[in-house]
Parts: C-alpha cells; sequence; structure tokens
C-alpha cells in the first residue's frame, strides 16, 4: 500500500506532528511510506505525483486558532485546484492541539472533510488529540501505557482502518493526566523554564505590549 | 479604533468601498506576511508581540486597542482565505500562554481586558451548506478563545452582494 504523509506543522525545530507521525510510522512498517513537510520545503511535480498515486493520504497538523494554519490552508487550496486523477485516496488526520480536550479540533476536522469534499476525495478517520506540547516530555513513556495509554489505543485503531483503507468514527483523545495536574505543569514545567531560558523573569509574560505606543 | 481584515485586491477594495471612516485601520495583503512558525516568541520571548519582523507583528497590541474587529474573507471549505487566516495566527499576542478552564473546557488566559465585537462577511460563489456550518462553528469557536461576547456573521455569493451587508467601516 502507498501511503504519503503530509506534515503540516510550520514549527522549524521538531514538532509535535513529527513525534505523531512517529508513533504512527511503527504500526505501519511493510508498506511504502513517503513523507513530506509542506511548510518547510516546496513541492515538486515528482512529489505531486506520489500524493496521486497514493492509497492513503494523512495529514498530521496542529490546532492554529481553532483551525487550520495558513501555510497548510494554503497548499490543500493548492491541491484542490490541481486535481485528483485518483478519486479513491482515503484521507486520515491526526490534529493535535494546546488545549486539554482533544474534541477543540473539531472545526479543524470539518474543514479537512469539507476540503476533502471539494477536492473529491474519501475522508478515513481523524484522530484529535489534547495536550500537544505536553507529548515530548512523555517520548520515553511506551504507547499505551501510562499518561500514553489513549493515545496508543487511538493510534492503533487508527493504523488498522488507515491500512484496511476503512473509515472511522472520528477520536478525541486527553492525556491520561488529571486536567488539574496538566495545567499546573503547563505553567511550572513548560512556559516558566521556556521564560526563564529567554532571560525573562515570570511577571514579564504577562505584560501588556506597548511597542506601537513607543514608535 | 476599529480593524478591518480583508483579502480583496485593492481595486476590489477601492471599487466596493470609496469611503472608510478615518478610526478604521485596515489590514491587507501586502505580500510580505509570514506564516506563524508556532515558536511561541509572542509569549516567551517578547511578550505581547511576535518576533517575525514583517509588518504584522503587532497584531495582539493593534486588537487590544479595538472596539470592533471585521473581517472580510472568502470561505474557503469553512475556513477564512490564507490571507486572513493567516493574520488570526498572528494575533495569539493578545492571550496569554496560561489557561484557564471555561465551560468544562481549558481556554488561554486574556493578556488585554478589551472587549471586541467581531463582524465576519464571507463571500464565496458556491458555499456550500457544510462550508457554510462549518464556517459557523470556526467563528463561534474563536468569540470563545478571543472572549468576543457579541458577534455577527454573513455570507454572500459574489462581492456586489458583500457590498450591500458590509456598512459602516
Amino acid at each position: 500500500m502507498k501511503i504519503c504523509i503530509i506534515n503540516g506543522s510550520p514549527k522549524t525545530g521538531k514538532s509535535i506532528s513529527e513525534l505523531l507521525i512517529g508513533y504512527l510510522m511503527q504500526f505501519i512498517k511493510g508498506n511504502e511510506v513517503v513523507t513530506y513537510n509542506i511548510c518547510k520545503t516546496g513541492f515538486s511535480k515528482i512529489q505531486f505525483s506520489q500524493i496521486q498515486n497514493s492509497d492513503v493520504l494523512i495529514f498530521a497538523f496542529p490546532l492554529y486558532i481553532d483551525s487550520i494554519n495558513s501555510c497548510l490552508l494554503r497548499f490543500l487550496a493548492w491541491l484542490e485546484k490541481r486535481g485528483f486523477e485518483n478519486n479513491n485516496i482515503v484521507v486520515y488526520c491526526i490534529i493535535n492541539n494546546g488545549f486539554y480536550e482533544g474534541y477543540q479540533n473539531h472545526v479543524a476536522v470539518s474543514i479537512m472533510k469539507n476540503w476533502c469534499k471539494a477536492a473529491g476525495l474519501v475522508y478515513g478517520q481523524t484522530l484529535g488529540i489534547g495536550a500537544g506540547e505536553m507529548l515530548p516530555f512523555f517520548e520515553d513513556v511506551p504507547l499505551g501505557h501510562g499518561p500514553n495509554k489513549n493515545i496508543g489505543t487511538a493510534i492503533q485503531e487508527l493504523s488498522r482502518n488507515i491500512l484496511s483503507l476503512d473509515q472511522g468514527k472520528d477520536l478525541f483523545i486527553s492525556p491520561n493526566l488529571p486536567r488539574f495536574l496538566w495545567k499546573t505543569a503547563s505553567s511550572f514545567c513548560f512556559w516558566y523554564p521556556q521564560a526563564k531560558k529567554n532571560g525573562l523573569k515570570r511577571k514579564r509574560l504577562k505584560e501588556k505590549a506597548n511597542y506601537i505606543s513607543k514608535k | 479604533m476599529n480593524i478591518l481584515i480583508h483579502d480583496l485586491s485593492n481595486m476590489q477594495f477601492q471599487s466596493l468601498f470609496p469611503e472608510v471612516c478615518n478610526n478604521v485601520h485596515i489590514i491587507q495583503d501586502n505580500g510580505t506576511i509570514k506564516h506563524c512558525t508556532g515558536c511561541f516568541g509572542c509569549w516567551i520571548k517578547t511578550p505581547g508581540k511576535c518576533v517575525l519582523k514583517d509588518g504584522y507583528d503587532n497584531m495582539g497590541e493593534l486588537l487590544s486597542n479595538s472596539a470592533k474587529v471585521t473581517i472580510i474573507s472568502r470561505c474557503l471549505y469553512g475556513c477564512y482565505s490564507p490571507f486572513v487566516k493567516n493574520v488570526l495566527d498572528r494575533s495569539i499576542p493578545w492571550l496569554l500562554p496560561f489557561f484557564k478552564i471555561k465551560n468544562n473546557e481549558t481556554h488561554h488566559k486574556r493578556r488585554y481586558r478589551n472587549n471586541i465585537q467581531l463582524t465576519v462577511h464571507f463571500y464565496g460563489e458556491k458555499i456550500t451548506t457544510e462550508e457554510r456550518e462549518t464556517a459557523e462553528k470556526l467563528v463561534k469557536a474563536n468569540c470563545n478563545n478571543f472572549y468576543m461576547k457579541n458577534y455577527e456573521i454573513s455570507f454572500s455569493n459574489s462581492l456586489e452582494e458583500l457590498s450591500g451587508k458590509v456598512i459602516a467601516i
């Protein structure tokens, strides 16, 4: 089976989408898989032809302002404009957001389903993941265990449907970690240490900008 | 100050809206906008300001001085057009990185206290029922995340129809 994975993360460094693609790869071994990051590299005729000849198209991307980031949106419009000769391609999405609740990806899912309809493709299934920024902290925890329990189960289900080209009910998951703990950890283990690295004290993060009035 | 974000060409805009109020700050595509790279620099390096210097880096502060935001956008799959979405992606400095629970959902806390009224005018020749429903869900979700209590939304099949719906900009 030919599988084309589109990494739709605009991040310059390692992204959560990349991590999730790595998780999925464990379950789709033995297939012809190509991965592109459309925000980092241009897109050639050869790559477009590989998409056209795929059985499966998987989009992995982060949620931006309740929907799809502008970079991926431009790419989707471009793909639709070029048109698909093969209308049997099945599309799956792995969407992660920075909130706790995976279901906050639901608008982005609707947009992707509308795109599929416009492009004449079949929509397979969504995996919508909450607390995406926390996933790298648990990278060493095996899938299906501890905080990665839900994500492991969901990725297995998604991969089963991908390999059989089946459609499935959209899956929305949060990590196996209480919300209050995640919320506290996001400040103390993520935002504050990041600010400190940049030489900023905690209270400065809440400053109101006055760059325009300074001009 | 009011803000107008639109994706029309100069010619389209001037022909549809020859007169614009003095207090309206217009944000349009001048070809230089960069896409948000998710670096969180606007939260952890230069709080409230985007680190990409392209003339669209002060969206948070601009929004903080606004009472009304009007968006004119092509409806693309139930989303905004790429340019308008790009501007909105660059608007997260209006928010803080920290979270709060609102209606049993997590959302970012607000950096500013101003209340913004949002009006979105979508246009497009073939907006499907599904795209319309999606766009309505999207605007509602945006309002929820940007603490906007009031919003209006309209759909037009053509720019001519749109010009009749857009009043007082």
